[in-house]
């Protein structure tokens, strides 16, 4: 029977926003619902009539499903925090990539090795705005403003750490590389020092073996 | 429900507040309540309560959470606020009032 004036409730605000504050708004006319026709039958009302009964008596609900459709006014604020969010990624990659395309320069007009040590700074400068965009954006989407308390905060809880995750791989090939060129350069031992990237990989999947396991 | 509605919907604000007075309860609750101290002649179309109580908890003089559920259904409570206690006498005075001036308005000589 809860079935059917589920059914009816759905069907009923079919055409309101499928956002968290009306799901709610579902669930407690719902329950009320219920409470009603669960009365009715103790009354001894067949199941027919309490049901009649309890779905006359919610009246009309397009003001309701209007207020509902009215409520997103919290999203808009959140989707220009999404694009001011955006404007600052593309800056920031722009920037990035400027300087990883410059970075060879000195090195091809001075032709020794403080041309070598600017090629590093501007490559270490591109990384550092990089690795610096992703863990300082937030990675929030637009979350209807009430879900039960507990699922949200367990939800940034752990959107929190997987940014953290993400952040902290990124540094790691960061500066992986950057040790890579280093020592490569510095010891000329070309042949060997491809094992560092395996190293890295090592330390990337044990970063993320520590996560899952504290998850 | 064949006592004047509209003549008392301009009231739910008033009416729910009042029965919050009393303590914490859900919708269900209140309508029963209402419909009881009606002996059955009036009593709130949910739409109609839960427009109110949206309006209410907007504007502070109610707020809602999530009943124990260990009682068997979920249902979400209401309490009323400092604020909605205010904005109940405040009500309650406009409604005392107006009621004085209407029965003036309306009642005359003959009616008596």
């Amino acid at each position: 029977m809860n079935n059917r004036l589920r059914e009816y409730i759905d069907n009923l605000f079919a055409t309101a926003p499928s956002n968290m504050k009306a799901v709610e708004v579902k669930e407690e006319i719902l329950q009320n619902l219920t409470d009603k026709y669960n009365d009715l039958i103790a009354e001894g009302k067949s199941e027919d009539v309490a049901f009649n009964i309890a779905v006359a008596s919610i009246g009309d609900v397009s003001d309701l499903i209007r207020e509902l459709q009215g409520l997103p006014q919290q999203y808009s604020k959140m989707a220009e925090d999404n694009e001011k969010q955006k404007q600052r990624t593309a800056l920031l990659t722009a920037i990035a990539i400027g300087f990883y395309i410059m970075s060879p320069v000195p090195v091809i007009m001075m032709q020794n090795e403080i041309g070598v040590v600017f090629l590093f700074v501007f490559i270490a400068i591109a990384t550092g705005i990089l690795v610096f965009n992703g863990i300082t954006k937030s990675k929030s989407q637009p979350v209807p403003d009430t879900m039960v308390e507990e699922f949200k905060e367990w939800r940034e809880r752990n959107s929190g750490k997987n940014q953290l995750q993400k952040a902290i791989t990124s540094a790691i090939w960061a500066v992986g590389v950057v040790i890579y060129f280093l020592v490569s350069f510095s010891t000329g031992a070309w042949y060997i020092t491809w094992v560092i990237f395996l190293i890295i990989a090592a330390v990337e999947g044990i970063v993320k073996a520590v996560f899952d396991m504290s998850k | 429900m064949s006592i004047a509605s509209d003549l008392i919907r301009g009231h739910t604000d008033t009416i729910i507040l009042a029965q919050l007075q009393n303590g914490d309860s859900y919708g269900y609750e209140i309508n029963k309540a209402i419909r009881d101290k009606t002996e059955n002649r009036y009593e709130l179309k949910e739409a109609t309560l839960y427009s109110a109580f949206k309006r209410l908890e907007e504007v502070g003089c109610i707020s809602a959470y999530w009943g124990d559920e260990r009682s068997g259904a979920r249902r979400r409570y209401y309490t009323i606020t400092p604020l909605g206690r205010q904005t109940y006498e405040r009500l309650l005075v406009d409604w005392e009032s107006a009621k004085h001036l209407i029965d003036k308005l309306i009642v005359t000589e003959e009616s008596k």
